[in-house]
Formats: C-alpha cells, structure tokens, sequence
C-alpha cells in the first residue's frame, strides 16, 4: 500500500464496500450474501477511477478482503466475490473475446464489466424462480416435507408448489426460538404457507427424530455449497442429513449455483470460520464468554460499520457441514446435480 | 520426407527386429548363450508370423530336458505320496508346447517347477499367450494371469542398442533400488534424456521414426526389468507423441536440444512444480495436535510432512509399514531424523494404529477413471480401517498418476513380484543360486546356524512346503485397488478434488495436452 503508483487504491477502499454491501443487503430482502457482494463490487468498481487491467485486480481484491474480514461467516460471502474475481480475471486477460475492439480502450472493458456485473445480478434473482420450478417436481402429492430455517430459496420452492392448485403436501416446519434473522425468514415462510392453505407443523431441533416417520422427504437451503458435493448450512442441518440417510428418507438441497464455494473441509472442524459452539467451560459463566468475543471482533469496528455485528459464534447463527454422502441430490437453476457433480462445476469454472 | 528415408525405414525395422530376436532367443542363460544364439539364427527366417511359439530344436532339447530334471527333482522332494500328482503334472507340462526353460537360469527360480516360467526377454505378448495356460493350473488362485514373464536381474540377453544408462536404469528397477512410480518415472525421463543426449540418427531415416524405434527397444527391456507404472506409461506416451510430431526438416541438433528441452519441462511442470504446489495444499490440512497416519512410502506425502514440521505445526505420525520391501522404515527414519515424533506399526498392527490417527495421508501409484486409488499393496486396508473410524483419508497424487483406466479390483491388473521377497532373509538364503541343486536334507547354509538352533530346520520347513506342495501358493502382488467411497480427498496440482473428478481432470489434462499439438 506504501508504493506509490497505487495511491489510486489507496483512495478507493474509501469506498465504503462494507457499508455498500449492507445497504444493498437490507434496501432488497431477496437478495442473497454472495449476490449483495458481487452488487456491492460492481458498485465500487463503478465509482472508482481504476484505468488498468492489473489496478481493476488490485482494488477487487482489496476490497474482497475488507468485506471478508467485516463479516463474522465469510463462507457464502467469498463464493460470490471469489466468482466475480474469477469472471474479471478471465475477461480481463481475453478483453478481445469480448470484442470490444482494441485492448488499450479499458474504458469499454470496464462499462462492459459494470453492465455484465449487473447482468449477474439480475440472473441471481431469477435463478431462485427457476430452482422453484424444478424443485416443484420433487414434490408429490400428499407427501410431507420435512425443511429447517430460514431459506429464502426453500421458501420460494414451497410457496411455488402451494400455489400449484393441484398439489397438496404438508410441511414439518424446524424452527429454533431464537430471535435471529435466520428463525424470522423461516417464521415469514411458515406464515406464507399457512395464507396458501398448507398445512404446517414447528417442531423444535429436537423432534426431528420424532417426526422423521411421517416425513417423505427432506428439503433445506444452504450457505455454500463446497467442493466435494457437501453443503455449509445453518446448525442442524447436518443432524438433519444424518437422521434421513439413517432412515432412507431423501434429502434434497437447493441452492443457486452462484453458492458454490471454492472450499474443502474434511470435517464440522476444517471450516475456515471460527466458531465457538464447544465451549468447555468450569463455570456456569456463559456471559462472560460473549464478552470476550466481542473484544476480539473489535477490529471491525474501525471499518465505519455502525451497525451492531451478528455473531456467528452464538448456536443460533452457526453452521455445520453436511458431507456429500447424505445427499441424495442438490437442486439448482442449471439443473439437479448429484453432489459428485459439483466438483465438475467447480472445476469448469476455474480451469 | 524423402523418399530414401521412407525405403529405408522398413530395412531398420528388420534390422531391429532381428535385434530383438536375439535375446529372445538367447534368454538370460548366459551359460547356453552360444548355444541358443546359434539356435537364434536358425530361428530367425520364421521370426516373420508366428514366431512365438517357434523354437528352435536345440532349444526344445534343452527344455526337455530340463523338464525332465525338474520332474525327478520335484518327486524327490515330494516323496511317493506325489507320484501320481507328478504324472499329472507331465500331461499338464506337455500342454505348455514347451514353453518352459531351463531351471537354472542366471539369477535361478529354483523352487518349484511350476514357479519356473521362462526366463526370456521375449515380448511379453508371447509369453502372455503361453504362460497362463501353466500358470492357471500350477500357480492357481486368482492371479494366474498375472504371471507373465519373471522380472529380468541381468543384462544378460538384451539388445547391443539398449542405451547403457537404461542397462543400469533397468536393474536399479528390479533391485527396488529405484522404487516409487514418480521416481521411476523422472529416473527413466533422465535415462532418455542421455539416450537422446547420445543419439545420432542413421544414415537414410529420419530422428522420428528412428528414434521411435530405438526407445520401444529401451521401454522393452526396462519392462522386462520390472512392469512399467502408470506414470511411466503417461510419459513414455507425452515422449512419443513429442518425438513423432518433431518436424523432419529440423537440423538433428536442434531436434534434439528441443526434445532434451521438452523432457526437462516436462519433469519441472508435471513433478517438481506439481509437487510444491500439492505440499503447498496438503500442509494447509495438518493441524496443530494432528496425528497423520501414512502408509508405506511415499515421496510427496514425505515431502509434505517435513514441510509441516518445518513450518512449525505440532504434530505427530504414525508410519504403517509390510513386508517385504519395509519402504515405511525408511521413511520413519527420515522423519525421526528430522525431529518429528513418529511411531512406527507394521500392517499387523494397523487397527491399533488407527485409532491414534487423527487424519490419514496416502501416496499413490495410479489413480484410476473410476476414482479408485491403486497403491501400495495395504493400503486398502489402511484406507478401510481409516473410514470405519471416520477418519478423513487424504491421496496426494500428481496428475501424471492420472489414467484412463478403471480398476473394479485389484486382481485383474496387478503385478505380480518374485514371491521368494515374501520369505525371510535365512531363507531367501536357501535360494541362492546352485544351492537348490544340493539335496535339500543337506544342511547346506551353515552360517543360519550360527543364528538361532531352532530357526534352520522351520526356514527348511517353509522352503519344502512351497517346493513339495501341490496346492500351497506363495504369492506377492504389489498393489490393491481401494474403492473411492474410502477416498475423502485427493490432493493434485489443480487443487484437492473428491475421487469422482480424477477422471475429469484427467480429461481436461489430455484435451489440453491434444489442444496444444494442434
């Protein structure tokens, strides 16, 4: 940062990327993480006045690691921006694939960026219309569904399939009592369901066991979708996958491929975010923990975000990883891969 | 290309054949060597159709001979209860249309005659043909196809236009002195390199079709020396390719340069970079407090795991290691001396071993289209044991390790090693050549005695089991297949991948390769 010939970035990062990313995420409640990123990136590309190919990489990836590190669970943030970096780097290093004429009119390149960020963005959006058609066809009539949280994209799919006249299904509904935007997205879908004469039940996470007999099938979202066909969920999700493979109900996800996340844990421990769900602890103190956790993400705070932080190391925020081997197949807008299939996704995008 | 040039090649294709018809001939009897070469001339008008399985009647003699011998031999040791085994066994033999040798050849398949296949650098097509019809009846079990020809410990017998550094290349393979599929590779690539180094196309052909020729007579002999690996197969593919699209107009010397050039970046960009790139990914995987589990030997997962300690991560391993090459104690011993903490279980002890474990790493000799992993003989069971216990099995694989074949198990392809490395030292010392050709009541190595009392008569004991019994098999196979679902991660140069994408890898590696050609 301390050369000279990149005080052109050292400027830009006065771009609040991280304010722009929540603006985004709160101005439009149908908007996922990665999707805000991607938006937000554009928006800071927009505003700057990069003029070359390797400033343009410079400032995204700057400005990637800012908004990385702003957020307590970057995991389904960096499949949107490692996506983006992904897509300028290809289209950067091949501008004459985008016949735009010579190389050295960067401007052109970069407004063709900004509309083809935006492009993105749109298609997102829709990709959760098109994950709920084909979703519908997973769904027979009078089966019961058994989903968790607050997917916006299982919402969709169900509320699709209700409004489907002739189908009738039922869903079992896993909510915890929390108050996290996670358990008021799935409170919202409930109460959706119910207005569309769906017959729901909430159970907490500990009845599922006990409502896995009447279940057809499992259907939840996911954060991130990883490399070897598993998926980064919200907790419980994983119980969830290994209680259906135990008794050979299907479990399905749906997720929009824009979640496919360049990552491999080999465990619920090798995920690259620190969570404190095992908290072994002498005293009764649970307080005090929290109180630690907030020191530690202070240096968040000189970023300029005035908005209280969400703590994904609470239970109520925190994910798990389910293992490919519990699911049966993973429903999104170019198609129901098998979780094997991910990887060949992967690989096609950055080979 | 002239048109002398096109005349010419096919004379060269005699004149190598008739090479190679030498050795076939000559087989490793360096003893009859004068005998059989003249035999090979007598044979040499036929070598055009279906040479294999002409033999010339000196060398039909000699095998009768020798059959005859071992049949005695073989009766003798069995006692009367074999005789009418014995006789069987003479209707079995003349089925084989003489395809055997003499027992005693250079470095001597004493024990049993059925273990005594031919000892001829012949192509193993020909022997492929003969041999399984003994071997299915005599060696039994399920790897009777296998047995194609023994490895070759001698030059004796191979052709004058075998490079000298693939003579030596040839032997360091079969003494293990070179073992692991990635150093034999870049040994062989070195090998050729010097070959080319040397090399002076003749008169009226071309470096391209010449220089073909002239490494099928390497490769030949380097097979006979030990079955050639996956990677070497890949390479040796990559060289001929490179060596056929050379364009004949291009000076000798500059052709040359660019294939030496070529064979050095390939070596740099498949193995050295592959390697950094792969221990760069795999250390990310060990965590302080680990405890990493491997199997056998292997060069990367070596690499890794001095890398991780050199990086200052705390962690333990545990090396589980067989018989009869002991790779692992290797290993051990260079971890230990690089001041890792290391335990060392041999494969009886792998269930114990594995529930210290906390993560397992494997090194791999070829990872096939169907996302299995063929290695090391055990690690299957490794891998198995490791997933019972829920353990993340982690391949370390360059892509190079990457073939189009898939294996269901690992008992159709497979190589089949000298089976006397099963026995203890005391008594692969009974093997010796020439000392079968003692009674084998004689107490013929005095110096076992030295040792314990008690350990002679039971190494006798082992050695007159497997000579006598009809149906007591010793076998040694090199390698198992182990299914993917064991497999949690492979780790390559492109990134760490689940076992179901080798085969899409594999395919954007050879597109790639196919792209670049064109």
């Amino acid at each position: 940062m301390s050369i000279a010939p990149l005080s052109k970035e050292l400027t830009m990062p006065d771009f609040d990327i991280v304010g722009a990313y929540r603006r985004i995420l709160s101005e439009d409640s149908e908007l996922t993480m990665p999707v805000a990123a991607i938006e937000a990136l554009v928006e800071a590309i927009a505003a700057s006045s990069v003029s070359t190919v390797a400033e343009t990489l410079d400032l995204l990836s700057n400005l990637t690691s800012i908004l990385k590190a702003s957020i307590a669970n970057p995991i389904s943030l960096s499949a949107g921006t490692d996506l983006f970096q992904r897509y300028l780097i290809t289209t950067l290093n091949r501008p004459a694939a985008l016949n735009l004429g010579s190389n050295d009119d960067f401007k052109i390149i970069r407004n063709h960026l900004i509309s083809n960020g935006n492009l993105f963005v749109e298609r997102a959006k829709q990709s959760r219309e098109k994950i709920a058609s084909f979703g519908t066809s997973f769904i027979r009539e009078g089966a019961t569904i058994l989903t968790n949280g607050g997917s916006r994209v299982v919402g969709a799919l169900l509320r699709r399939a209700a409004e489907s006249s002739t189908m009738r299904f039922k869903v079992i509904y896993v909510l915890s009592s929390s108050s996290s935007a996670d358990a008021e997205g799935g409170r919202k879908t409930v109460a959706d369901l119910r207005t569309h004469n769906v017959p729901v039940a909430v159970i907490p996470d500990s009845a599922v066991a006990y409502s896995l007999g009447k279940v057809d099938m499992v259907i939840v979202g996911a954060e991130g979708v990883v490399e070897n066909g598993g998926i980064i969920s919200r907790l419980g999700t994983y119980q969830m996958g290994l209680l259906a493979k135990s008794k050979g109900k299907p479990f399905y996800v749906v997720a929009e491929s824009h979640k496919f996340v360049r990552l491999y844990p080999l465990n619920q421990f090798d995920l690259p975010i620190d969570q404190k769900i095992l908290d072994f602890s002498i005293s009764d103190d649970v307080k005090a923990v929290d109180g630690a956790k907030v020191a530690e993400d202070e240096g968040v705070a000189d970023l300029g975000s005035s908005e209280p932080k969400h703590s994904a190391h609470t239970a109520a925020n925190a994910v798990d990883f389910t293992p490919p081997d519990l699911i049966s197949g993973i429903i999104t807008e170019s198609g129901v891969l098998t979780p094997s299939a991910v990887s060949e996704e992967l690989i096609k995008i950055w080979f | 290309m002239s048109e002398s040039a096109v005349k010419a090649a096919p004379a060269a294709d005699v004149s190598v054949k008739a090479q190679n018809s030498q050795p076939v001939k000559a087989a490793g009897d360096a003893k009859d060597a004068k005998q059989t070469e003249g035999a090979a001339k007598d044979a040499k008008p036929a070598e055009g159709g279906d040479a294999p399985k002409k033999l010339s009647p000196a060398e039909l003699k000699k095998q009768k001979a020798a059959e005859k011998q071992a049949r005695r031999a073989q009766q003798k040791a069995a006692g009367p209860a074999l005789k009418e085994q014995g006789s069987q066994q003479k209707d079995a033999q003349k089925q084989q249309k003489g395809s055997k040798q003499a027992p005693k050849d250079d470095k001597s398949r004493p024990i049993p005659v059925r273990r005594r296949p031919s000892q001829s650098s012949a192509p193993v097509t020909q022997t492929l043909k003969k041999e399984p019809k003994a071997d299915a009846k005599q060696v039994g079990l399920f790897f009777g196809h296998l047995y194609s020809q023994p490895r070759k410990h001698s030059m004796a017998g191979a052709s004058k236009d075998v490079h000298p550094a693939i003579l030596a290349l040839g032997l360091q393979y079969s003494s293990y002195t070179i073992c692991g599929s990635t150093a034999r590779m870049v040994a062989m690539l070195l090998a050729f390199k010097s070959l080319i180094a040397s090399y002076q196309t003749p008169m009226g052909t071309s470096l391209s079709r010449h220089l073909i020729q002239l490494l099928g007579i390497q490769i030949e002999y380097l097979r006979d020396c030990r079955p050639y690996s996956i990677t070497m197969g890949n390479a040796i593919r990559w060289l001929k390719d490179i060596i056929v699209k050379t364009d004949p107009s291009t000076p000798e010397i500059d052709a040359k340069r660019d294939l030496l050039d070529e064979i050095d970046m390939f070596i740099r960009e498949r193995v050295t970079a592959a390697d950094k790139l792969i221990r760069e990914l795999a250390v990310t995987k060990i965590l302080p407090g680990d405890v990493i589990l491997t199997y056998a030997s292997s060069s990367i997962v070596e690499q890794t795991l001095l890398e991780a300690h050199n990086a200052g991560i705390s962690f333990s391993v545990i090396v589980v290691d067989s018989k009869p090459l002991f790779e692992g104690k290797t290993l051990a011993r260079k971890l230990a001396n690089a001041g890792l903490k290391v335990r060392y279980f041999l494969i009886t002890g792998a269930s114990h071993a594995i529930k210290d474990a906390s993560k397992v790493f494997l090194g791999a000799h070829a990872m096939m289209s169907n996302g299995r992993l063929y290695s090391r003989v055990g690690t299957a069971l490794v891998s198995m044991l490791a997933n019972a216990q829920s353990l993340p099995v982690i391949v370390l694989c360059e892509s190079i390790k990457f073939t189009e074949k898939v294996a269901l198990d690992s008992i159709v392809g497979n190589e089949v090693a000298p089976a006397e490395e099963l026995l203890s030292e005391s008594e692969r010392q009974n093997l010796l050549p020439l000392k079968n050709l003692l009674p084998k009541s004689h107490p013929a190595s005095k110096e076992e005695n030295d040792g314990e009392g008690s350990k002679p008569p039971v190494a006798s004991d082992v050695l007159k089991w497997i000579d006598a019994s009809k149906n007591l098999h010793h076998l040694q196979v090199l390698y198992d297949v182990t299914p993917a679902e064991y497999i949690d991660m492979v780790i390559t140069e492109y990134g760490s991948l689940p076992p179901s994408s080798v085969p899409v890898v594999h395919r954007l590696r050879s597109e790639g390769e196919k792209q670049l050609f064109q």
